[in-house]
């Protein structure tokens, strides 16, 4: 059997073997493998849970092995061999694995059991010997709510153990395969999009308008940080730099001031970059300054492109001489609190890490305008980038250890 | 969730990728497995205007030797280490790593390249290279360049990659004669982001004990000489010398500020200390013999 789809925009051409069947399609580059065999192929046995490579349901047989349906995208599988848990109904280990799992209880719901099936043939095909460990931790990437893995756990030693006692040796299956990704072809002819601009990309971090949000004096941060730097100039000078916004967001990359409403109040914004994750955070903050103490307070608020990854934030500044060698030292208290999809990186200790990274920049920057050189306005060097997030915090922010945004057990390429 | 919508490239050689990537600039993404890039695009963290896809190009897909180094290209996975399609450095030394990294699902599209460019603190290839002294071969469109791994990554999630360059290869030294080698992760979670990591390299014929901690929140840690973390004896191979104290306040100095964090990742170090040391063989007793 063969099937044609119809042309989409945007679209790339690639031919796959499903179960069997050969599948031209026209496939839009960001529909992943699951999406593609449930909506297209209407082959719904395979499951979408998690959507980011940790619960395994989407598990299919790319090129024969296991791989996450829901990570692989279906146009960069042109010429790759897929098959589903529907393309295992005549498979002798699959059909073996079914029978134990109905006879071992190993399930209740069922959402699992299709990735569970392709894991556990994965493993039976592997492994020579029922090594209950090796079981647990090959199993540990497919997560069932309902059995407590038992009954599976059981189901998948019991077949190991059959084709032991019929002597059919497990293991080699993987030696004579291709390297590389499994599913990932060389193209046959060269496939690179006529033009970039044939694709609506997301909208430049420049051209966004997010509304300011407002910010609100009675916010207490969920995260605090400290960081401290030394400037070579009088403390006198370095605290007025301080209360010349524009000045501060020169030499802080990423950072621009839109306008200046009253004296104490900045429109504005943050761009932020955080490994591949750009962000641009746009909102507004109010400044208070302790002219004798040499303290200052910049408490701020803004949401990125869409509003759906907003922040708070607040830093307060203290600008001490340091009287043993005559320099200026600085110390920022930081404290912060996100929500939205950015939240969900969830490590305060990343953000210190880039904090510090954009604090030296910060400070450099500082000092070479305290020395008369006009600071660069760093754009967007893309080793400091992460940077900005300091200032972030004073008006907008964001960011994250990315791992937990992946819930933490997330894959990795 | 779904991926933002972008264009795809699949390019069939590194000199097209190459160009794809000076021409895309900041719009275009490199994805080899995309097991990294593929949960950020999802959650839609990640938007780029372009994915250049590399993991056909066949360049990327080979391994070879460069004197008493291995080279791995950059689209080689963790399973192809993992099952020994790729030869190891000694001893599966690199097979024992790659076996432990997430789920073999994973391990079977994500690549060794795309790892260590996506660079996460806690990802196992950059401790554990990083202990092996590995060095990154980059391209541009201009030129190539090797980098050794320990200037390579410069912060959580940031490399020294510049601009329209892409990682070809990894060069990994052959373990020394005699060397051992510990690796301990520890996650509440089979598979899952560690929270904490150390390999140690012990090479007894030159003396040198070298450490790596990963997992914190800043790229690994390296201790060049990790003798001074065992006391000034450390005869006999005992690891009863390892002095908490000293680690501790060596990871306070690297910005480890929680003490409980500290204390999980000294006791990882101790244990990826003693999981190499019992193999290593006892020197005084072997001049004897």
């Amino acid at each position: 059997m063969s099937v044609v789809l119809a042309s989409r925009p945007h679209a790339r051409r690639a031919r796959l073997t499903v179960n069997g069947d050969t599948v031209e399609a026209d496939i839009e580059p960001r529909t992943h493998l699951a999406d593609f065999v449930r909506d297209d192929l209407h082959l719904t046995g395979t499951h979408l849970g998690c959507e980011h490579g940790v619960c395994g349901a989407c598990t299919i047989l790319l090129d024969g092995e296991p791989a996450r349906s829901c990570l692989t995208f279906a146009a960069a599988c042109d010429g790759a061999d897929v098959v589903t848990i529907e393309g295992l109904d005549d498979d002798a280990v699959a059909a073996e694995l079914r029978a134990a799992f109905t006879r071992e209880h190993a399930l209740q719901c069922g959402f699992c059991t299709p990735g569970m099936l392709v894991a556990a043939r994965d493993l039976v095909l592997r492994l020579s010997e029922p090594d209950e460990r090796r079981v647990r931790l090959g199993l540990s990437g497919n997560l069932c709510r309902c059995t407590g893995y038992a009954g599976i756990v059981r189901a998948v030693m019991a077949v190991i153990a059959d084709r032991q006692a019929r002597g059919e040796t497990a293991g080699g299956h993987e030696a004579s395969r291709m390297l590389g990704p499994v599913g990932a072809h060389c193209p046959s002819v060269e496939d690179v999009p006529a033009s970039l601009h044939a694709v609506s990309g997301p909208e430049s971090a420049a051209g966004t308008k997010a509304p300011p949000i407002p910010v609100d004096g009675t916010f207490s941060p969920a995260h605090r940080f400290r960081q401290t730097f030394t400037v070579a100039f009088p403390p006198e000078d370095v605290f007025a730099l301080f209360g010349e916004v524009e000045a501060v967001a020169a030499c802080l990359p990423g950072a621009f001031v839109e306008h200046l409403p009253a004296p104490d109040r900045i429109v504005g914004g943050l761009r932020v970059q955080l490994g591949p994750i750009r962000a641009s955070f746009r909102g507004q903050a109010v400044i208070e300054r302790d002219e004798a103490a040499r303290t200052g307070r910049i408490l701020g608020a803004g949401a990125d492109a869409g509003g759906r990854s907003a922040t708070q934030g607040e830093i307060r500044y203290a600008v001490t001489p340091d009287e043993t060698t005559g320099t200026t030292s600085v110390t920022l208290d930081v404290g912060y609190t996100l929500k939205g999809p950015l939240a969900q990186f969830g490590r305060p200790g990343l953000v210190r890490d880039i904090a510090s990274r954009l604090t030296s920049s910060f400070a450099g920057n500082l000092e070479a305008r305290l020395a008369g050189a006009p600071a660069t306005r760093n754009d967007v060097p893309s080793g400091l980038n992460p940077a900005r997030l300091l200032f972030s915090l004073a008006f907008d922010r964001l960011m994250r250890g990315w791992r937990r945004l992946i819930g933490r057990d997330g894959p990795r390429s | 969730m779904k991926p933002a919508r972008f264009a795809l490239a699949r390019p069939r050689d590194l000199e097209t990728a190459l160009s794809l990537l000076a021409e895309a600039g900041e719009a275009g993404k490199i994805m080899a497995g995309g097991q990294s890039l593929g949960p950020m695009l999802n959650l839609r963290l990640v938007e780029p205007e372009l994915v250049i896809d590399i993991a056909g190009i066949e360049e990327l897909r080979r391994f070879g030797h460069e004197g008493d180094r291995l080279v791995i290209g950059a689209c080689i996975t963790h399973a192809d280490i993992e099952d020994g399609r790729v030869p190891d450095i000694g001893d599966g030394v690199l097979a024992r790593v790659a076996s432990g990294i997430a789920y073999r699902a994973v391990r079977n599209r994500g690549t060794l390249g795309g790892s260590l460019a996506h660079a996460d603190p806690a990802a196992d290839w950059l401790t554990t290279l990083m202990a092996l002294d590995a060095m990154v071969e980059v391209a541009s469109k201009a030129a190539r360049r090797r980098v050794p791994l320990g200037s390579f990554v410069t912060g959580a999630l940031a490399t020294a990659l510049e601009p329209g360059e892409l990682i070809t290869a990894l060069h990994v030294p052959a373990i020394a004669k005699g060397a051992r080698f510990g690796f301990v992760k520890h996650c509440r979670k089979v598979g899952e982001f560690a929270h904490a990591m150390s390999a140690v390299v012990i090479d007894p014929e030159r003396d040198r004990l070298r450490a790596v901690t990963g997992a914190i929140d800043a790229p690994p840690l390296v201790i060049e000489d990790a003798h001074a973390l065992l006391g000034k004896t450390r005869s006999s191979g005992s690891v009863r010398r390892f002095d908490p104290g000293i680690v501790d306040a060596a990871f306070q100095t690297a910005g480890i500020e929680d003490a409980v964090d500290r204390h999980v990742h000294a006791t990882v170090l101790r244990r990826a200390i003693e999981n190499a040391w019992p193999v290593m063989p006892d020197r005084s007793r072997r001049q004897a013999a």
